[in-house]
């Protein structure tokens, strides 16, 4: 092989593997016909073990969420099982985001898994519309704690798919509300990390900004991979007031506040829940919406304090959601064996009051999944130290 | 496709190319500053990290993709170093002797990586089909990543640059991102002169090993015909390995400065800096020193230009087009070779 063919055959390699990545976020098709499922209606022993799937980004670029998400949910049934005579085993996988083929390829598994009675996840907007189609062929319910488009809870998915999120409305117009209440400031710089999550909030926000007279909004994008923001910040004009970033990696946010603030801008930095991280993103005089989580509740300082004091409070609606799916299996499975379809109708009739609740208020579901009547978000300002002060 | 389709498709094209305009025009002389700074910084350590790809295609021919790894385990080792030392909020020594430590634990732990990278993964596979080591990179590549994901978890480590060495709690930053420097009211901070001048010194200091010293002569003689070279009496398996070791040790460098500059260490970092760094070297004409050095300059200029005037979304659009139009006029890159084949 000469100097020529290598170089061509490395770079065909580079792209190869590029286009795939790239690739296989696009070509999973929502539509996708499930892969048969002899479990689907079947009737499960339940035993002293009870299975649940867990579909989270484990590795790849997205890997801290869902890391970060898989703690919760095992912080969650390390607690169950310690309580508990019966037992819940989660079956983690690899979801890869934002490789939906790879989601996909999880919920196939999970249906066709006899001994899976309900999944918490995926985590991504995008991961749910791909994984719909084999999830429900294996009547499986699926509870995400992070997908927040607000398109998932049309109707098209009800029965099957609940969130123990807000989704996007809620929180935009929230944000939305406060930059222009509170704050009074009216030059705005939204920036988006590309992924579905963050385009649905900016997207909302942007909408709601632009429909109010004497605001100057600007959008820009930005990768989940990159860190340095140098370049980027040199587009956001001197005068720009606040810089919002719902972005779902508070560190890069903690990043990106620094670099701007070492760039001699004065903006202040407006993040989502995305990076609710005391501990992680601590840039003083920044913002960040949430729901109003309760910093100092018994489950939330007993977890941080077996990880290390991070916040990680992104993960948390993953506790909750397999909170939800434990009770309904629990539920299903009193007489012993249980079908998926009944674990399906006790998630739908979840009813975890105010005090079990992490998200401190009632859990019920609407008809098309979405929660009912959830709290409104909080709107945190992060202090001295990075300690985070509820301001609304 | 009727002609008011034909326009109407191109009208996005069109709203860009008045938007480019615009930007250039606001963001003007310090804009273009502010960008060539970013540019430049940024592009030093690409330079850094195609160095190693170009040595080691100099010398193999093997396009080594787990070199970006090598960088990601380097920053790490550096990362590592400086939360034994106190962390970034309260570290145990000067700034200065705890960048100096630093630098040189990731670096000698990189150079040795990569040492043990050879000896494993390519030496048993020098006489086999150039495919074979090809995919034992790759290997490699995911091996690292995933042994560093499984050993310390999927958690961006931040080194803290704005308050290294400072007094966080009084509100006073660290030394590393006031300005030495401004031109035209553009300021230069420490940490972007640190990284700069370091990658100099370094592309420096391998220019004068590889022209200069025994080694490097043996670099040269193993890398234009390595039979010749053995024939010669030359050690080829330890040329090989001192070349890893080098490459493996700008690398590691490459990571402390990231992590200084930018201050963000996770174990997928290596990938896309791997690619770009690669094409770096691809631009600059591969197995050439001073090309990796352009070609890294060149990628960093083009990445900060893209995203400041284009768009954040462009910048990575803009770097692989790049690499296809050089790769189209120059097919042996900038400073690249013709070779020459014996028939």
């Amino acid at each position: 092989m000469n100097r020529r063919t290598g170089v061509v055959a490395g770079l065909v390699v580079a792209i190869a593997t590029t286009v795939a990545v790239v690739a296989t976020t696009a070509t999973a098709t929502p539509d996708r016909a499930a892969a048969p499922s002899n479990a689907d209606k079947a009737l499960i022993k339940c035993g002293k073990t009870r299975t649940l799937g867990m579909s989270a980004p484990l590795t790849g670029d997205a890997a801290a969420l869902g890391q970060q998400q898989a703690r919760w949910a095992n912080f969650f049934v390390q607690g169950y099982n310690r309580t508990h005579k019966t037992k819940i085993r989660l079956v983690p996988g690899d979801s890869q985001l934002p490789n939906t083929a790879q989601a996909i390829k999880v919920a196939e598994q999970f249906a066709s898994n006899s001994q899976v009675l309900g999944v918490v996840g995926p985590a991504g907007s995008q991961e749910v519309v791909a994984s719909t189609a084999p999830l429900r062929g294996g009547h499986l319910a699926f509870v995400s704690g992070s997908a927040t488009r607000t398109s998932l809870t049309d109707g098209s998915r009800a029965g099957y798919f609940f969130r123990t999120v807000p989704n996007d409305d809620q929180q935009g117009a929230r944000v939305a509300s406060f930059i222009k209440g509170t704050l009074k400031k009216q030059r705005v710089f939204i920036i988006d990390d590309e992924e579905t999550y963050s385009q649905g909030l900016a997207d909302q926000v942007e909408k709601l900004l632009r429909a109010s007279s004497g605001f100057t909004v600007t959008r820009d994008h930005v990768s989940q991979s990159v860190s340095d923001f140098s370049s980027l910040i040199v587009r956001i004009p001197s005068n720009t007031q606040i810089v919002y970033i719902p972005w779902q990696l508070a560190p890069k946010a903690q990043i990106f506040a620094q670099q701007l603030r070492a760039a001699g801008k004065g903006a202040t930095v407006f993040g989502s829940d995305g990076l609710f991280a005391p501990g992680t993103f601590t840039f003083a005089g920044s913002y960040v919406s949430a729901f109003p989580v309760d910093l100092t509740s018994k489950s939330v300082v007993a977890y941080q304090k077996a990880h290390g004091g991070m916040g990680e409070l992104f993960g948390l609606p993953s506790y909750v959601a397999t909170q939800v799916v434990t009770n309904a299996v629990d539920k299903a499975c009193k007489n012993g064996s249980a079908t998926r379809d009944d674990v399906r109708k006790f998630v739908a009739a979840t009813n975890i009051p105010k005090k079990q609740s992490l998200l401190g208020f009632r859990i019920r579901f609407a008809r098309n999944g979405e929660m009912l009547n959830p709290a409104n978000f909080a709107i945190f300002r992060i202090g001295a130290g990075g300690k985070y002060i509820r301001v609304a | 496709m009727g002609r008011t389709d034909l326009l109407t498709s191109f009208l996005p094209l069109h709203l860009l190319l008045f938007d480019i305009i615009d930007t250039v025009r606001a963001l003007g002389w310090s804009g273009a500053i502010d960008l060539l700074r970013n540019g430049i910084t940024l592009g030093s350590l690409y330079a850094l990290i195609a160095l190693g790809y170009s040595m080691v295609y100099g010398i193999l021919k093997l396009l080594n993709f787990a070199h970006g790894d090598v960088y990601m385990v380097g920053s790490f080792i550096g990362y590592g170093v400086l939360t034994a030392l106190g962390g970034p909020l309260s570290p145990k020594l000067a700034l200065t002797p705890l960048i100096l430590l630093i630098f040189l634990a990731a670096m000698l732990g990189s150079g040795t990586l990569g040492v043990v990278i050879e000896r494993f993964a390519y030496r048993p596979l020098r006489n086999a089909p150039r495919i074979a080591p090809l995919i034992s990179a790759l290997g490699v590549s995911f091996f690292l990543q995933n042994s560093v994901l499984l050993l310390f978890g999927a958690q961006h480590r931040l080194w803290d640059p704005f308050d290294l060495g400072g007094n966080p709690a009084r509100g006073v930053p660290g030394p590393l991102t006031s300005p030495v420097f401004t031109v035209k009211g553009v300021p230069v901070t420490v940490a972007q002169v640190l990284v700069v001048s370091t990658a100099v010194a370094l592309m420096v200091a391998l220019t004068v090993l590889v022209a200069r010293t025994r080694i490097g002569k043996a670099m040269r003689a193993t890398a234009y015909d390595r039979e010749a070279a053995a024939m010669m009496g030359i050690d080829v398996d330890r040329v090989i390995s001192s070349t890893f070791f080098i490459g493996s040790v700008l690398a590691g460098g490459a990571g402390v400065m990231f992590g200084l500059y930018i201050g963000d260490t996770y174990h997928f970092m290596g990938f896309l800096a791997g690619l770009k760094a690669f094409t770096a070297a691809v631009v600059g004409g591969i197995g050439s020193i001073p090309g990796a050095m352009l070609g890294g300059l060149v990628v960093g200029l083009a990445e900060a230009y893209a995203t400041g005037y284009v768009g954040g979304k462009w910048s990575d659009l803009v770097v692989f087009s790049l690499l296809v139009v050089v790769l189209l006029v120059r097919p042996t890159g900038l400073l690249g070779a013709r070779a020459i084949h014996k028939v």
